[in-house]
């Protein structure tokens, strides 16, 4: 017998009713196995909130089926919400209270006892380093630690399935880390997760399966290895320009992700084939020497070049971006040059 | 028991979460309560005896109905604004343990000013209160059937639509209605409509919980409001179960 999935969602869809009536789910499946991580990745508006929402029967479907660990979410919601636990993608507020307080009263309301709840409490507050914050009044904590706070509210005491909807915003780099090992350590506790993110660098190293939304549809499911194959052996060459210059690319660099039209944009990217890698580096360099571009580099093709080929570029991919940005990067073989 | 022990916990988070403004919000209640005694007092000129009376035993219905109909759909509306309302209700918690948390914090907080008031009244207008022992039963009630109205009507509405009606709201019930003077005064179309509305029923039966000596609570305005209690609850858990 096959082990019972603690999420599966089959033919899911949604329409909002009113004047705009967004289609925000449209024959959405996917599953979730207990112990994996399953990343959701999708633009803002591809559906990711609505497809949470429908999980613990805050919004009603109008097609489709969600069963939490072998309970049917529609018909029972309520018995589904004992099975889940989410950390929503806005922090919640919780002034008046200290971190340590709110993912206290969270546990116990969650049902577990008082003793076990405050150890738990203990070991997060300790796992995720947040012991100088713990009993600080939370109008005093910065956005960071608020966040993380929030995800020990979700994780103190976890549902079978625990739904993680960008964990990482604001967080610091060192703390990220451990945020990661935590969100691991879930899913090695044999719960399901399922990670909401636009955050595909950072996704692609946590996740085990990993399902791209755009407008409402699944586009693509695989494992990260799988999404990337079709890329596999390719370069991607990122470059940036100085402001006002507009070089053209060379003809070697394919599916060029241009800037958006009427905004100024300095990072651009586009791929290349390892052939053709010494050519284009001279290309780019002599485009230093020139005074047309700040920077380059040139590293092995990324999911999020992935990603951003199967969703298209043409839309903003700002968060994309503003994520990446700060992501402790795995060290990579790169080849990159500077005005310097 | 699960269900009441989530509850208090829910209105510890709500108590915690008001904690650094407890001691303004009392005061404020209390400022209120005796402000409506005194108020309507400068409002009559020189009141008899007898609307003195009808002054000081309405202003604590009136206290229940703002906490009710204002205090609860104002905290459910700035917890939508800020997002923490949509999260609280993915908890597993039972739909009205929400509704009775808020409605126990926000008692509890009136209950000085309540009190105060009503003290402030007998002074001030020189009677003699004889309070019976279910007047905390008739306060309760009272409480519930206000605070559910606001609940449904705050849980229904977008929040700024709902923060406006509150104000419309305790404007009605505190010049237009039959709490802090007799019915007779109303035009006959206001007087027959709040026999089906659940606020001079209130008015009664807080009225003769403080004095019964003197005010009885007609048998039809115990049906009406015990028709109202019953719906208000029944809306207001149907609105927090409502999925969009």
């Amino acid at each position: 017998m096959a082990p019972v999935s603690t999420l599966r969602i089959d033919g899911l869809s949604k329409r909002y009713r009113g004047r705009s009536g967004v289609q925000a789910n449209d024959g959405i499946s996917l599953d979730v196995a207990p112990g994996s991580v399953v990343g959701l990745l999708g633009h803002n508006g591809a559906g990711k909130t609505t497809l949470v929402n429908q999980v613990v029967g805050l919004v009603r479907p109008d097609r489709g089926t969600i069963v939490v660990d072998g309970v049917d979410a529609i018909g029972q919601p309520h018995l589904a919400r004992r099975l889940v636990s989410i950390q929503a993608q806005a922090n919640v507020p919780i002034t008046g209270l200290t971190p340590r307080r709110a993912i206290e009263l969270v546990g116990r309301i969650r049902g577990a006892d008082r003793a076990d709840v405050v150890r738990r409490t203990e070991r997060l507050l300790d796992a995720l380093d947040l012991g100088p914050w713990a009993d600080t009044p939370a109008q005093k904590v910065s956005g960071g630690i608020a966040r993380l706070t929030s995800f020990a509210m979700t994780a103190v005491v976890p549902g079978r399935l625990v739904v993680l909807d960008e964990p990482t915003n604001d967080v610091d780099p060192v703390r990220r880390r451990l945020l990661w090992e935590q969100i691991r350590a879930l899913a090695d506790d044999g719960a399901g997760l399922l990670l909401v993110t636009h955050n595909v660098r950072e996704a692609e190293r946590v996740v085990d399966h990993l399902v791209i939304l755009d407008q409402g549809r699944v586009i693509a499911a695989d494992t990260p290895a799988g999404l990337a194959a079709p890329l596999r052996g390719a370069l991607t060459v990122e470059i940036h320009l100085l402001p006002g210059a507009a070089p053209a690319w060379p003809a070697m660099v394919r599916t060029v992700i241009a800037p958006v039209p009427g905004r100024e944009q300095l990072r651009i990217t586009g791929t290349v084939r390892p052939d053709d890698a010494a050519d284009v580096v001279r290309w780019a360099q002599d485009q230093v020497e020139a005074g047309r571009i700040e920077r380059y580099a040139l590293t092995p093709a990324s999911l999020e070049d992935v990603y951003i080929q199967l969703v298209g570029a043409d839309r903003p991919v700002e968060a994309v971006e503003g994520a990446a940005d700060e992501t402790p990067r795995t060290p990579a073989p790169t080849l990159s040059g500077d005005r310097a | 028991m699960t269900a009441v022990r989530q509850t208090l916990l829910l209105a510890q988070w709500q108590f915690r979460r008001q904690a650094q403004f407890l001691p303004l919000l009392i005061i404020v209640q209390v400022f209120m309560a005796i402000a409506t005694v005194i108020g309507y007092g400068l409002l009559v000129g020189h009141p008899t005896p007898e609307v003195g009376l009808y002054l000081a035993t309405g202003a604590p219905t009136i206290t229940l109905i703002t906490v009710g109909l204002v205090m609860t759909p104002q905290v459910v509306a700035q917890s939508k604004t800020e997002g923490s309302f949509d999260w609280m209700r993915t908890l597993p918690v039972p739909r009205p343990a929400f509704l009775f948390s808020d409605l126990l914090v926000w008692t509890l907080l009136a209950l000085p000013g309540m009190v105060l008031g009503v003290v402030a009244g007998a002074l001030r207008f020189d009677i003699s209160l004889s309070p019976a022992p279910w007047i905390v039963g008739a306060a309760v009630i009272v409480s519930v059937t206000a605070a559910s109205v606001g609940y449904a009507m705050a849980t229904l509405l977008p929040p700024a639509v709902a923060t406006l009606m509150t104000q419309m709201i305790i404007f009605v019930v505190m010049l237009f209605s039959p709490v802090s003077y007799p019915a007779d005064r109303l035009p006959t179309w206001l007087a027959t409509a709040h026999e089906f509305l659940p606020v001079e029923p209130m008015a009664q039966l807080v009225r003769a919980g403080l004095a019964p000596d003197q005010f009885a609570v007609p048998g039809r305005s115990l049906v009406v409001l015990g028709l109202w209690c019953a719906a208000s609850i029944l809306g207001a858990v149907a609105a927090l179960r409502r999925q969009s």
